[in-house]
């Protein structure tokens, strides 16, 4: 019984202590905005629920980021502090946690959350406060059309251009090579449809004729029709607009098919690892986009996979590499402005300075529409010898692109 | 017309896939008024028993049937002696709803902690190959499914009708008290009856498995278009399931072409409504199902 209480004395002093801390830190970082102490920089993501193994992705980016450049003398000078909440993947909750940021801890700076659901909700705080809002995740076309003119989108491009060096080099091919008709199946998803469908603009355009057009609900399970419609097309180009299973189911059944097409494009799937497992050695000349990839060569690529590596142990992936853009995108701003506080008028010259301003980043050099949108294109990628190399635009190309896609 | 023709020779070989995974499902009703919902996670878990049995031994994964089959027979009548009959009789089938759920969520949470949710495929040297039949391509995977379809089914249908166990779980299907009356156990024949279940389960799974991509919350995409078919089949009645699967399966391929996947989707959907508004006891079965 006396050990009992001994217990509970214990630890109401320990919760007391906790909560005397707990305010005095709170005290400190909202007196941090004078000038002289570290950048404050507030950042809410889903660590926990729907999005929490990107968000988790997203975290590790920018804490790898604020390390490096704690390390190599910071930002005007300062150190820069990352504040962190956990919105729980819900949108209601990510809202609130940036107008704390903003209003209670005084932070001077914000860095987006991850995914569309939850940028919108975060854009419009800080809009509402005329704060700069560069995010790392949310490239459906809703971002952009809700008039935030403070928002960035830090990777090379929305949904609908991820083909667009595909369809270049498809535009510079004489108009006798060029393919002659093209099938398109994709899941019905903002960011599935967006790539198969950005890819078909730009062929009917260049007078590609349009064979087969399916759309299909995420929990089709049998491929067989899909894949019927398209072998009977004969279509000379076959695109899917695809996340993984159903990328790799609809490639086996087009196989059983016996349908050969030209050119064989797949979002997502193609540069998951597990996918040449499950395809075999037939995955040669199988096209795909990918917005990030540790062998690109850009200038400070090397150095951040060098940086991430040894922090984490293994190589960063699109959302780390995402995360640590939005981190070079807004410092570029900050250096060239030569401010970083919370005042209004400091947020607007870096809005103004993106605006009209590229930036070198690891996924690439970066410029905007009055909307935020990225003005980029991804890589390709392409299964050249049974491993996936980049091909396209030709100066990052690692291998030439295959035009004439061998049988599967 | 070759599609015409292709989607009618991939509709019937998708109708006899859903014929077998079917089976089981109104097996279960049939003997014990049992929903069960765990049944597509087995098909998964035996899935998953293929693919991991390939990857470590490099062999077929229809030989993995051997080992699993006998397992989930046994698991099957584990399952009916120690949890479905300590449900009380007269809220046995609402209660089997949430049991069985909850065996469900189980097996899903224990394929992901034990396999991650990474998505799986057993990759087969023969996976892409066809036969050509008329213009049509008939893929050598779906064919194997099919055939192990038809001689499950066909099995199945004879230990019913010509063996003195088919007997006797004929008879307590029929009439439990009855049964009993003339002196079936009809407790351990209800026991046997659902491990019968399971093992198409078994069967159904590693069918499954040679022409899909697996992960752990696969089942859900299943179970509802399984319900269906047993509705619409007749609850209770193989034969009804599996003309009901072959009808659902052809009409499901042969809507996609005007209508596209997402609405052919809906037949099974369709087809559950009609029949539970014109003839709740379903197309095929009803009181015929009575006499199998």
């Amino acid at each position: 019984m006396k050990v009992t209480m001994h217990h509970r004395l214990g630890v109401l002093a320990l919760a007391s202590c906790l909560t005397l801390t707990g305010c005095m830190s709170s005290g400190s970082s909202s007196s941090g905005d004078d000038g002289d102490g570290p950048i404050t920089i507030g950042i809410s993501l889903p660590l926990t629920g729907d999005f929490s193994e990107p968000g988790k992705g997203v975290q590790r980016g920018y804490e790898a980021w604020a390390d490096y450049v704690n390390e190599n003398g910071g930002l005007l000078g300062r150190d820069v502090e990352l504040k962190i909440l956990d919105d729980q993947s819900n949108a209601d909750r990510v809202a609130s946690d940036y107008e704390k940021l903003i209003n209670q801890d005084g932070v001077d700076l914000v860095f987006g959350p991850f995914s569309t659901r939850l940028v919108v909700p975060a854009a419009q705080v800080a809009k509402d406060y005329g704060f700069l809002f560069v995010e790392p995740a949310g490239a459906a076309e809703e971002v952009f059309t809700q008039g935030f003119d403070n928002l960035f989108y830090a990777a090379p491009a929305v949904a609908d251009d991820h083909y667009n060096y595909l369809a270049d080099a498809i535009e510079a091919l004489p108009e006798a090579d060029r393919p002659k008709t093209a099938a398109y199946a994709a899941m019905d998803d903002p960011f599935a449809m967006g790539t198969a469908y950005g890819l078909k603009t730009r062929l009917e355009e260049m007078g590609v004729e349009t064979v087969v057009d399916e759309v299909y609900p995420p929990n089709t399970t049998d491929f067989g029709s899909i894949a019927a419609k398209i072998a009977d097309s004969k279509a000379d180009v076959v695109v899917g607009g695809t996340q993984y299973q159903d990328a790799v189911n609809m490639i086996v059944a087009l196989r059983q098919l016996n349908y050969q097409p030209k050119m064989a494009a797949f979002s997502t799937a193609p540069t998951n690892p597990e996918f040449p497992e499950a395809i075999g050695k037939e995955t040669e000349g199988i096209l795909s986009p990918t917005g990030y990839t540790p062998e690109a060569d850009y200038p400070t690529n090397a150095e951040f996979v060098e940086y991430y590596t040894e922090k984490n142990g293994t190589p960063p992936a699109e959302d780390e590499a995402n995360a640590w853009t939005t981190g070079q995108v807004v410092a570029a701003a900050v250096e060239a402005v030569g401010c970083a506080d919370p005042d209004p008028e400091c947020q607007q010259q870096l809005i103004d300075w993106l605006r009209e301003n590229e930036v070198d980043t690891v996924v690439g050099p970066l410029s905007w529409d009055a909307e935020g949108r990225p003005e980029g294109a991804h890589l390709i990628q392409q299964y050249v010898d049974g491993k996936i190399r980049i091909v396209l635009p030709e100066d990052a190309a690692e291998a030439d692109l295959i035009l004439e896609k061998p049988h599967w | 017309m070759s599609l015409f023709f292709q989607s009618v020779v991939l509709g019937v070989l998708l109708g006899g896939l859903y014929a077998l995974l079917a089976a089981g499902l109104t097996l279960y009703f049939g003997v014990m008024r049992v929903v069960m919902i765990a049944h597509s996670a087995f098909l998964i878990l035996s899935a998953y028993l293929a693919w991991w049995f390939t990857t470590e031994t490099g062999l077929d994964p229809l030989l993995s049937l051997v080992v699993t089959v006998p397992l989930f027979f046994v698991a099957g009548v584990l399952m009916q002696r120690l949890l479905i009959s300590r449900l009380r009789p007269a809220t046995l089938t609402m209660m089997s709803v949430l049991l069985t759920f909850s065996v469900a969520l189980v097996i899903e949470g224990m394929l992901g902690f034990v396999f991650s949710g990474t998505q799986r495929r057993i990759r087969l040297p023969y996976s892409g190959d066809s036969l050509e039949l008329f213009g049509a391509n008939i893929a050598v995977v779906k064919l194997i499914a099919f055939g192990l379809a038809a001689v499950s089914l066909g099995a199945l249908f004879l230990i019913l009708k010509k063996t003195q166990f088919g007997q006797a779980l004929r008879a307590t299907i029929q009439h439990p008290d009855a049964a009993r009356l003339i002196g079936i156990n009809t407790d351990r024949i209800a026991g046997y009856g659902f491990g019968l279940g399971l093992a198409t389960a078994a069967i159904g799974g590693t069918a499954l498995a040679l022409d899909s991509t697996i992960y752990p919350s696969l089942h859900w995409h299943w179970i509802g278009p399984l319900m269906a078919i047993i509705v619409v089949g007749g609850l209770g009645s193989i034969p009804g399931a599996a003309i009901a699967a072959m009808l659902l399966g052809l009409g499901q391929s042969l809507l996609q072409i005007p209508l596209g996947t997402t609405w052919a989707q809906t037949i099974f959907y369709l087809a559950l409504f009609a029949t539970l508004m014109v003839r709740p006891q379903g197309f095929f079965g009803g009181r015929l199902a009575q006499r199998f």
